[in-house]
Order: C-alpha cells, then structure tokens, then sequence
C-alpha cells in the first residue's frame, strides 16, 4: 500500500546516521508523518516549523530554489520539496556526513513524490 | 468502554475506538466540495442496510436531489429505505429557521420513532449560523441534548473563514460537539490533497495523524490509514506485567488504593505507546502516595 511504502521510506531516512529527526509536512505546515526521539528541542524546532513552512516554500518558490537550510545551535534543518502538495524537513547533526546524508534525501524524496504524485 | 455506533466510513473506525460513541453528537467539518454529505449518505446507509431508522434533516438538498445523487454515487439501496419508511428525509429551507414557527427541537420529537436508538444526521447545521441571531443560537446546547437523547447523529458544518461574519456563530457547534472530524481538500490532486484529521474525540482515544482518502463509486469515503497509522491507535498487551505489578503495589497505598488501581487498570486496557509504561507509572506511585 502506498501509505506504508511512504512510512518505510520516512523509516528508512531515520535510520541514516546524523539524521536526528525527518517529517513529511504538507506545503499548509500539517504533519503527515513524523519521526523524532522524545526530545523538547526538536519539539520546539517543530513549533517554529509549522510557523514557517509556508512562507519559506512561498520565498524558495519565488527564487526558483530546490532546497533551503536553516543553520540552529545543535541542528540543520534542510528543507526538500518532495512533490506539490509536500515537504520533507530533515534535522541533522551538525557533525554528520553532510554528503551521504543529502544522497539520502535525494532518494527518499525521489520514493516520496512517487508515492503521493 | 461505552456502546460504539459503527460510523459506515471505511477505514474510519479502527482510527477512533471502534466508532461513534452511542448517543453522542459528531460534527464532521469542512469546506466545499470535500465529502460532508458522502459521510452522510454512508453514515445512513451503514445503519439502515442493517436495521436501524435514519433521521436526515436536509437544509440544502430535496429528497428527490439526495437520492439523485445517491444514485450516481452508486449508493441505490436508498430508495428502499425510504419506501420501507426507515429513512425519513426532512428538507427545510435554511432561511425558514427565520421564523419562529420553526424549531429544530420540535422536528427532532416529531421524528422519534418507537426505537431507543435513531441515527440522526443534519446536512449542513451551517444554516443556523447564517440565519439565526444570537439568542436563538444559544438554543444550539438544547438541540444537542435532544440529539444525544434520541440517538448518535451526525452534523455537517461549512468550514468558514476566519473573517466571514458567520464565522463566530459556525464555530459553536464545534465546542458543543463530542467529536470532530475535518476533511480537507487542498486541490493539488496528490495522494494528501483530501485529508481527514480527527480533532476530538470526547472520552476516547483516536488517531492523531492526517489520513488522506479518496472518493470511490459504489463506497464513499475510504481513508487510506496506513498499518503505522492503525498501530498507533490500538492497544498493546506488551507491558501488562510492569501493570499488573503496578496496581499490586498501589493497591496498598491508604485510602486511594483502589481507586489508583482501578486508574492503572484501565491505562493497561488503553495502552497503546509502543515504549514501555515504565516512568509513568513510577511518576504516578511517587505522586500519590
């Protein structure tokens, strides 16, 4: 089923190491499908998240931009348009393996938009 | 656990306990266009292709209108019901509620029948908004007990927007409500373009997530929920041990003993947290001895 295959793909993201925490939002900032530790910060990036989605997809849209990353105290924050109607935001340790991580965010975006286009 | 009333909405009921709870008022919310009066059609026909009598009072569409589009929609069996006399529709122009004459309370006791349990629905309640002033609003609570005391309905709301001047007035039935549930439909025409999202669920537990669902002829509304989505929702035997040893030890403590255990108890029977219940419970044993 396609949900599941979705849930697998957000799974498989978790799993990468240095990747703290993934979310598939849709572009009016609702979660769709969350994978974060219990941990108040992230809680807290997420708060400022839903504030922001829209506006930062409305700029990124407007300036032809395929991705945008937000620099925090103990994260990045990479935004990803996966399709139309979604977008998925990775939280990464700032020390991780920025370069495999983003291999990784290219396929899951890539399974993402085939599983809801 | 209280009575459950299947809701007729495939895929809807894993994700709020088992159904609507019996005599209850469930508002299903949203804007033009995604599906209010489909829920409608399935929450009816789910009861009446099994025995029960539907109330369906109509402010927009005429009987002829609903089983037209129940036809269409591959929903026929409609008719029979209507022949057999177990679905009554009841169309009322909106702007009738003007008058004084007309009161909703009135219809609902007119249209009790023998049966201790009517499924009622009102398509849409946004009427009352949009026509009644104030004071005849506030007669909402009293039309919402008369509902609960006949049977479990379902209400549709037009969702507004924030500045509309109706907007005050449409967002009461939400707050008298005992579930809310809204669908959304974003026009994107992707896998979460329709979308439902449960807001409440008085004395229940329910999905939190936004499940995305389709349309289908000859079924309605089917949510597609994933096996993640399900899990979250349905309780766990995994930990019953740490619970059974849990009551145990609170069952000694002075006068509120029993009551905690009788507490934990059903927190077991609830539980449905993929993590243990581990600090929890030590936070509650510490709290109140």
């Amino acid at each position: 089923m396609i949900r599941s295959k979705l849930e697998l793909t957000l799974d498989d993201l978790y799993e990468t190491e240095g990747v703290d925490a993934c979310i598939l939002y849709r572009i009016d900032g609702i979660p769709i499908t969350v994978r974060t530790p219990r941990d108040s910060a992230i809680i807290e990036v997420m708060f400022w998240l839903e504030k922001q989605i829209k506006h930062v997809l409305r700029n990124m849209d407007k300036e032809g931009l395929k991705a945008a990353t937000f620099d925090f105290k103990n994260y990045q924050i990479l935004l990803t348009p996966s399709s139309r109607s979604t977008v998925l935001v990775t939280l990464i340790n700032p020390h991780a393996h920025k370069q495999l991580i983003s291999i990784e965010i290219a396929r899951a975006k890539s399974k993402i938009h085939k599983c809801v286009s | 656990m209280s009575k459950r009333v299947k809701s007729g909405i495939y895929g809807l009921d894993e994700l709020i306990g088992g159904g609507f709870r019996k005599n209850t008022v469930n508002i299903v919310h949203g804007g033009i266009g995604v599906g209010k009066t489909t829920f409608c059609f399935q929450y009816a026909l789910f009861g009446l292709n099994r025995g029960e009598k539907v109330v369906f009072i109509s402010f927009e569409m005429t009987k002829e209108q609903i089983i037209r589009d129940c036809n269409e929609l591959g929903l026929s069996e409609i008719e029979e019901h209507i022949e057999s006399g177990n679905l009554k529709i009841i169309h009322i122009y909106g702007e009738d509620l003007a008058f004084p004459t007309i009161s909703l309370v009135d219809i609902l006791k007119e249209n009790k029948t023998d049966t201790d349990h009517i499924r009622f629905i009102i398509d849409p309640l946004t009427h009352y908004s949009m026509f009644l002033d104030d004071e005849k609003r506030k007669s909402l609570s009293t039309i919402f007990q008369s509902l609960r005391d006949f049977g479990t309905s379902v209400i549709t709301l037009e969702k507004s927007h924030p500045n509309d001047a109706i907007n005050n007035g449409s967002l009461m039935p939400l707050y008298l409500g005992d579930t809310v549930i809204h669908l959304d439909n974003l026009g994107f025409g992707e896998l979460f373009n329709r979308t439902l999202r449960v807001a409440k669920h008085r004395g229940s537990k329910h999905g939190e997530g936004l499940y995305p669902y389709n349309i289908e002829s000859g079924l309605g509304i089917v949510i597609l929920a994933s096996e993640h989505d399900i899990n979250k929702v349905t309780t766990t035997k995994e930990f019953d041990e740490q619970f059974i040893a849990a009551i145990k030890q609170v069952s000694n403590i002075d006068i509120v003993g029993e009551k905690l255990a009788k507490r934990i108890e059903h927190l077991r029977n609830d539980w449905n947290h993929s993590e243990s219940p581990e600090y929890i419970l030590d936070l509650v044993t510490k709290n109140e001895k």
